[in-house]
């Protein structure tokens, strides 16, 4: 079986979902609704994890940090 | 610093699931690499250090206390459903503080609890490919791992996910 006939395999799948499979297995996909659907699923599953929400950590923490922080004083 | 403020603590938190511990790690993170900025490498990426002290003191605290992937199905080592009970977290328990409410907010989703249940390693590389958008390598240089086991954590990791979340529509 061909490269264009066969169906995609779970690591193809990521592999699409991530911009990365390689032409030929990209043509199959276009002419495959099955495949197409498994693949959709996997870069929503991927879009899901990117828009994870980045949490922020209290208002004052910099204040903190930055009271720790020992700056060096250039020697003159 | 405010650029990598809430990626790192995001990082942390999700990692150690606990707000004021990834503050407390957050914290030492940041004033150990602004301490050590004169030994910072310029063919390093100052993103990757960051992440690289910050992954380093949470896997540090989690291998010294091994309560927490449990945090929602127990202890490892808890052998009966009452000690399993004990040690699991309960997320959403109506007696819990205001604090922990929002905690249970935050990561109460399906998809962060199901990366809860990971293993740090594989949590770590999941959350600095899909959240952070790392490169395989990069991820590799921070962790201190060959690239190859980079690819198999995350390659698990995105499957144990599938399963988990698959097992919450089932």
């Amino acid at each position: 079986m061909s490269d264009i006939e066969r169906h995609l395999s779970a690591d193809e799948n990521e592999l699409w979902a991530e911009g990365l499979l390689p032409a030929a297995r990209a043509i199959h996909l276009a002419q495959c609704a099955t495949c197409l659907a498994t693949a959709e699923r996997e870069r929503s599953f991927f879009l899901k994890l990117a828009q994870l929400e980045r949490l922020a950590p209290a208002a004052d923490f910099a204040d903190k940090v930055m009271g720790e922080v020992k700056i060096a004083v250039p020697k003159v | 610093m405010r650029r990598y403020e809430r990626p790192v603590f995001s990082l942390l938190y999700r990692m150690v699931r606990d707000r004021a511990l990834a503050e407390d790690l957050a914290q030492e993170t940041f004033i150990k690499v602004l301490n050590g900025i004169a030994s910072y490498r310029a063919e390093y990426k100052f993103s990757s250090w960051i992440f690289k002290v910050a992954n380093n003191a949470a896997i540090d605290y989690l291998r010294k206390r091994t309560v927490d992937t449990l945090s929602l199905d127990g202890a490892p080592d808890a052998t009966t459903s009452d000690a399993r009970s004990r040690t699991a977290l309960q997320l959403g328990d109506p007696r819990e503080s205001p604090l922990q409410e929002v905690e249970a907010r935050e990561l109460g989703g399906a998809i962060e609890q199901a990366i809860g249940r990971l293993r740090p390693e594989y949590r770590a590389c999941i959350l600095l490919r899909h959240v952070e958008g790392y490169a395989y390598e990069d991820i590799a240089s921070m962790l201190g791992l060959p690239l190859g086991t980079v690819k198999t954590y995350i390659h698990r990791a995105r499957n144990e996910l599938r399963g988990y979340l698959g097992e919450r529509r089932a």
